[in-house]
């Protein structure tokens, strides 16, 4: 398949407005105003875009429920507050095009009919995020952001703001709080930010990846989008592989490409005589998949089925040299730490867990830590505020089903193999 | 009106509660922290975790949070469902991973909400092997103690401080496990409702530092249904004393008034009955004696001189006090009143009149309700917890108005803040009442302020007129009263009063009595004054002439329970209970009489003051009847309220509005350009003055004069000027500030009474090099 999201991205030299639109940028823009923003819903829905941003829920449908007798002002949010462990596609989207994402922007906000757009950037892309203002600012100087854009009548006012840098501000209310400025805890999305969201008003946050797809599908129509994907996935999607490969790396791929094509073809395979002992789908918050499961499509419901998520299609890749546990220990202490100390389960249970682990990877663990893993990951999991923590412990929950017996030898033998492994192979 | 079933149970609630409102509503104790009924749902700390069934048969049952589930009707909830008890335990372990299980040295111990769900839900061990997280804590000031690490991050302070008061020196800082509440710095709370905090927190994070000082375990504490003392608001609180002192002050809820909280003075100022000055012993002629001496002597002078006495009671002075002293006059042929300033005793009078023609005050409830106000004065000093519901009323969308001629903190919430000096305020107000009464406030284009004001009471739906009496005159008053006339039945009128049982005293003073009373004492007419809680030779306005009257008495005798000026100069001091250690009734400012209760008795013998006064008359050969018969002669039908009531109404005969041609009374002789403003600050009344906890509190003494003003006399900011007024001068320094009205100088009560000048009173100023 032929790159379509990051055809026109230089990280290094970025197109500006000129360059990128001799490559025909904004040309959807014309396609969107001759239609009624009704219809531009219709076709995404039609397109079956799934949210990018991890939880895969359909972008059309979303944008239909928020109803298009919404009160103004109405709001549009695009994510870019990718911390996800090993994802990093939105920094290579932001560095390598900025343009890109406000022609999204300006469509999406002309379908949903929201007068002002905010741009949610990670605070560690700052560098991107001024990059990402002096586009707006080109934009704006062109007429292509404003009042009256092209005659169409419509208005938007774009705003790129720098996130305090914070995992949780990727969270949609966390971030709503964020961007009021007030402390990004999560809010009760009763009511939901699709009508009581930013300053309580109508708001749709949807991630930067998503919205990328939307001018494509409006210049090429949503059968020609779904065909994009292979093996019943829709369209193409941006996959990052990282961990004990060869070239760890960005990719773009139909959607429903296997796992085995990404890890052995696109990233190179494992090193010499390493084999695979299993993987992370779609992030840090997802469950941990086998090799079995490699020629699962990387799509949202076959992941699902498999008992973990796509999230945001970014493979982590461990090697049977490499210890689960203490794979798993380093990702309970990133979320223990970026924890937002708003609901109990998550701001004592994660820093609970991590105390577990570490005594188990250190070799001091009790027989009966697991179970005890166990019983509190089921409360943290179904009984916390936001998303975050039933996300965080997914990793666990699933390394220590998949992994079962890597445990046990630690808590049996008082000692970590891997370590005696790489001490001896060193 | 629904019911859910909760555990079997059917139970009523109200469209729009939740499931924990509606069981809390039903005396249900569904285990909490972070829900509380002025602060709302929050879901955060996952406590009140129940079972539900939802009523589609076809989806199993779940755990959810009580607090953020709608009650609807025919809703299966358990408390008791297995499910919901097991993320109980599991949310009680978490919160005591950090938790120092200090309980043996905690002040909060025996009250501690966090230890009553701990022994409630379990789990009754812990598993957690790891090292504990710790913080260090800060100084917040003197009046409240904090120890972080008993933290169990419910956020109710932050909620309650910087949502409910709007204080923003307190907050949530940094995130995980390590989430902090506290100040950016160490320093004391700003916020002068930040005791509450105390309340709030369900465990001993913050904790109340003068109780602290003198510590009894909670359950040690003799209590009793008590009134705040200090002010005219009538908070209810309880009070806890043991081995015979004081230890501490909490809010008693009041469905109309305080409910859950009460200000910092009214929470603290108690410390002045434990103070080291506080006379205890009766003393003649500066020699401690017996209370049966103090009697005879006094008995002895009055029987001397007579049809030569007066008797003067007070604000603070209970409605029995009061009564009795004037029972006491009344046998005697002398004449009585309960206000030393002549104008105070005038613009009271002249509010209870207009209150009693338009109708009672709001209460505190009523006035979170209202969506317009229009504030003269100060009131975060004359009566904080009006000053706590107008902030209510502004979180909801209310337009607050404001003619002041010092700061009032409240005027940081303003829409129309204007600042008006003293002397101008009543042409002001006229002004503000024509504006209405024309019906069109487009008229007077020029003046923009102004019509705002206007237009903003016009258009709401309820508004509130509200002034502080000690700062107004009463011509002032009668045209707020013609104000809200004017506007109608939607407007609600209230005054701030000066003292406790103000209202009771205006009741009980005919009208002009103080000036007779002052006048009579000058002319030697009267040779015997005895004082009951009251400080005439403190007096800012009119002290110089008390002082200097008083040397005409052949006997001043005094009764009260702190050291004042007047108590010092007594010939004859009757040290009183206070008022935890008494009981008695005191009328508010909505005109509500409530009573309290006798707390606990001191080991010395201290009676109130209406047992003086009978037993004086005994000693004198006059018998009077009981307060409560004496009272039921003045206000017919007259019931005292029982302590720990709400209190009700009192039906007193209509007060004339007194004449309002004394504005003579204003210094007109000093040709000074400078009028005198009383910058008041919410610790500054006559009993809390003697808290030493709020008085560390106490701003520094400065001159404030508004800039442009001071510029046009060429004095600096920072620089010294010497103020002078009739009865002494000072020297401070200057201090520019926006919020004083041009041409007045903004200055401490203490400074005024050095000064012998009265808020609107002129003054003198001269630059100091």
């Amino acid at each position: 398949m032929e790159a379509l999201l990051t055809r026109h991205l230089d990280p290094v030299a970025p197109l500006n407005l000129v360059a990128y639109q001799a490559t025909g940028g904004y040309r959807s823009l014309t396609s969107a105003f001759d239609l009624k923003p009704e219809k531009i819903i219709g076709i995404v829905e039609a397109a079956n875009l799934r949210g990018r941003g991890g939880a895969g829920f359909p972008c059309g449908l979303k944008w239909r429920l928020r109803g298009a007798d919404a009160p103004s002002p109405r709001y549009l949010i695009c994510n870019l507050d990718e911390s996800e462990p090993g994802t990093f596609k939105d920094r290579y989207l932001l560095y390598g095009g900025p343009h890109q994402i406000i022609e999204s922007i300006i469509v999406s906000a002309f379908a949903l009919q929201a007068e002002r757009a905010f741009i949610f950037v990670r605070g560690e892309y700052a560098k991107g995020g001024n990059a990402l203002n002096q586009a707006i600012q080109e934009a704006e100087t062109a007429g292509l952001l404003g009042t009256n854009i092209r005659g169409s009548g419509f208005n938007l006012q774009i705003e790129a703001h720098l996130s305090g840098g914070r995992y949780i501000c990727g969270e949609e209310t966390a971030q709503i709080n964020a961007i009021e400025g007030k402390r990004p805890n999560p809010r009760h999305k009763i009511p939901r930010p699709s009508t009581h969201g930013l300053w309580g008003q109508p708001t749709t946050t949807n991630n930067v990846e998503t919205l990328i797809n939307v001018p494509h599908i409006l210049l090429n129509g949503a059968d020609w989008f779904r065909e994009l994907g292979v093996n019943g996935g829709c369209g193409s999607k941006l996959f990052c592989v990282s961990g004990k490969v060869k070239h760890s790396g960005l990719f773009e791929l139909p959607c429903g490409t296997p796992a085995r094509e990404l890890i052995f073809e696109h990233a190179g395979g494992l090193d010499e005589n390493r084999a695979l002992l299993g993987f992370l789908p779609g992030g840090a918050s997802t469950a941990f998949l086998l090799p079995k499961h490699l020629d699962v499509p990387m799509d949202f419901d076959p992941i699902a089925k498999a008992g973990s998520r796509l999230g945001t299609g970014s493979i982590i890749v461990l090697d049977d040299a490499t210890c689960p546990v203490e794979v798993t220990l380093n990702l309970m202490r990133f979320f223990a730490r970026e924890s937002c100390g708003f609901c109990t389960p998550c701001r004592d249970g994660l820093p609970y867990l991590t105390q577990i682990l570490t005594t188990i990877s250190s070799g001091s663990g009790r027989a009966d830590d697991l179970a005890l893993l166990d019983e509190l990951c089921a409360t943290i999991a179904s009984q916390s505020f936001c998303a975050f923590a039933p996300g965080a412990v997914m990793p666990l929950v699933s390394s220590l089903k998949c992994f079962h017996d890597h445990y046990e030898h630690h808590v049996t033998t008082g000692r970590c193999p891997f370590n005696e492994a790489n001490k001896n192979g060193a | 009106m629904g019911k859910i079933m909760l555990d079997g149970h059917a139970i009523p609630f109200k469209l729009g509660d939740n499931i924990l409102q509606t069981a809390l509503e039903a005396n249900l104790e569904i285990p909490h922290f972070c829900y509380h009924a002025a602060l709302g749902s929050l879901g955060a700390c996952r406590l009140c975790a129940v079972e539900i069934t939802p009523k589609d048969s076809g989806k199993a049952p779940r755990v959810a949070m009580a607090c953020l589930e709608p009650s609807e009707d025919g809703l299966k909830v358990s408390v008791s469902a297995i499910a919901a008890q097991q993320v109980r335990q599991h949310v009680i372990e978490f919160l005591m991973i950090n938790h120092p299980h200090d309980c043996p040295i905690c002040d909060e111990g025996g009250e501690c909400h966090l230890q009553d769900m701990t022994v409630v839900c379990g789990p009754p061990y812990r598993r957690y092997r790891g090292r504990k997280r710790t913080f260090p804590n800060q100084d917040l000031g003197p009046l409240i103690h904090h120890e972080m690490n008993r933290c169990i991050t419910c956020y109710r302070c932050t909620r309650f401080y910087q949502d409910y008061a709007l204080g923003n020196d307190l907050g949530a800082m940094r995130l995980r496990n390590e989430v902090y509440f506290g100040r950016f710095q160490d320093g004391p709370l700003e916020n002068p409702f930040a005791g509450n905090l105390v309340e709030v927190c369900p465990t001993g994070v913050f904790t109340d530092a003068i109780f602290r000082q003198h510590f009894a375990r909670v359950w040690d504490l003799k209590t009793a249904p008590s009134i705040c003392p200090h002010c005219s608001v009538g908070c209810n609180t309880l009070p806890g004393a043991r081995d015979g002192t004081l230890r501490r002050v909490r809010n008693r809820a009041h469905p109309e008034l305080n409910r859950w909280f009460i200000c910092d003075r009214g929470r603290y100022g108690h410390q002045y009955s434990e103070h080291s000055a506080r006379p205890l012993a009766p003393r003649v002629s500066g020699t401690d004696t017996s209370y049966h001496d103090a009697l005879n002597a006094a008995a002895s002078q009055i029987k001397s001189t007579q049809d030569c006495i007066g008797g003067l009671g007070s604000t603070r002075e209970d409605l029995e006090g009061n009564a009795m002293l004037q029972a006491l006059l009344n046998n005697l042929g002398g004449i009585f009143t309960a206000f030393s300033d002549p104008k105070l005793e005038t613009a009271t009078i002249a509010a209870v009149s207009s209150l009693q023609n338009i109708g009672n005050a709001p209460s505190l409830a009523e006035i979170e309700q209202i969506d317009a106000a229009l504030i003269i004065g100060d009131l975060t000093a004359h009566a904080p917890m009006i000053d706590l519901a107008l902030r209510q009323a502004y979180r909801k969308g209310a337009k607050l108005a404001f003619l002041y001629s010092s700061p009032t903190p409240l005027a940081q919430f303003a829409t129309t803040a204007i600042t008006v000096s003293p002397q101008e305020m009543c042409t002001e107000l006229s002004r503000l009442y024509q504006l209405i009464n024309a019906q069109s406030a487009a008229e007077d284009i020029t003046d923009t302020p102004m019509t705002d004001i206007a237009a903003s009471l016009m258009g709401a739906r309820k508004s509130l007129l509200i002034g502080a009496i000690e700062t107004m005159t009463s011509q002032e008053v009668s045209t707020l009263s013609k104000l809200a006339t004017a506007l109608g039945s939607d407007t609600k009128l209230a005054y701030a009063f000066s003292g406790a049982n103000a209202y009771g005293a205006a009741l009980l003073s005919p009208t002009g009595s103080a000036v007779a009373m002052l006048e009579a004492v000058e002319a030697g007419q009267i040779r015997i004054l005895i004082v009951a809680g009251n400080d005439p030779l403190g007096d800012s306005r009119f002290g110089t002439r008390w002082r200097a009257a008083c040397r005409n008495l052949s006997a001043l005798i005094v009764l009260d329970c702190i050291l004042t000026a007047t108590a010092k100069a007594a010939d004859i001091l009757f040290p009183v209970a206070a008022w935890t250690e008494r009981g008695g009734t005191f009328i508010n400012y909505e005109g509500r009489a409530q009573g309290f209760a006798t707390v606990f008795h001191r080991p010395e013998y201290l009676p109130n003051v209406a047992r003086v006064i009978t037993d004086l008359a005994q000693y004198l050969g006059h018998s009077l009847q009981a307060a409560p018969s004496v009272l039921g002669d003045i206000f017919s039908d007259f019931q005292i309220p029982k302590p720990g009531t709400t209190g009700s109404l009192i039906t007193a005969p209509s007060l004339p509005m007194p004449a309002t041609a004394s504005a003579h009374s204003i210094q007109e002789s000093c040709n000074s350009t400078w009028q005198a403003a009383l910058a008041s600050w919410y610790g500054d009344e006559a009993l809390a003055s003697f808290a030493p906890g709020l008085m560390a509190l106490t701003p520094k003494t400065v001159a404030m004069i508004e800039p442009t003003s001071a510029i046009d006399a060429g004095i600096k900011n920072g620089s010294k000027i010497k103020l002078r007024g009739s009865s002494g001068s000072m020297v401070l320094s200057v201090r520019f500030n926006q919020d004083v009205a041009t041409g007045t100088i903004a200055i401490a009560r203490n400074v005024l009474v050095q000064l012998g000048v009265g808020h609107g009173d002129s003054l003198e100023l001269e630059q100091v090099l």
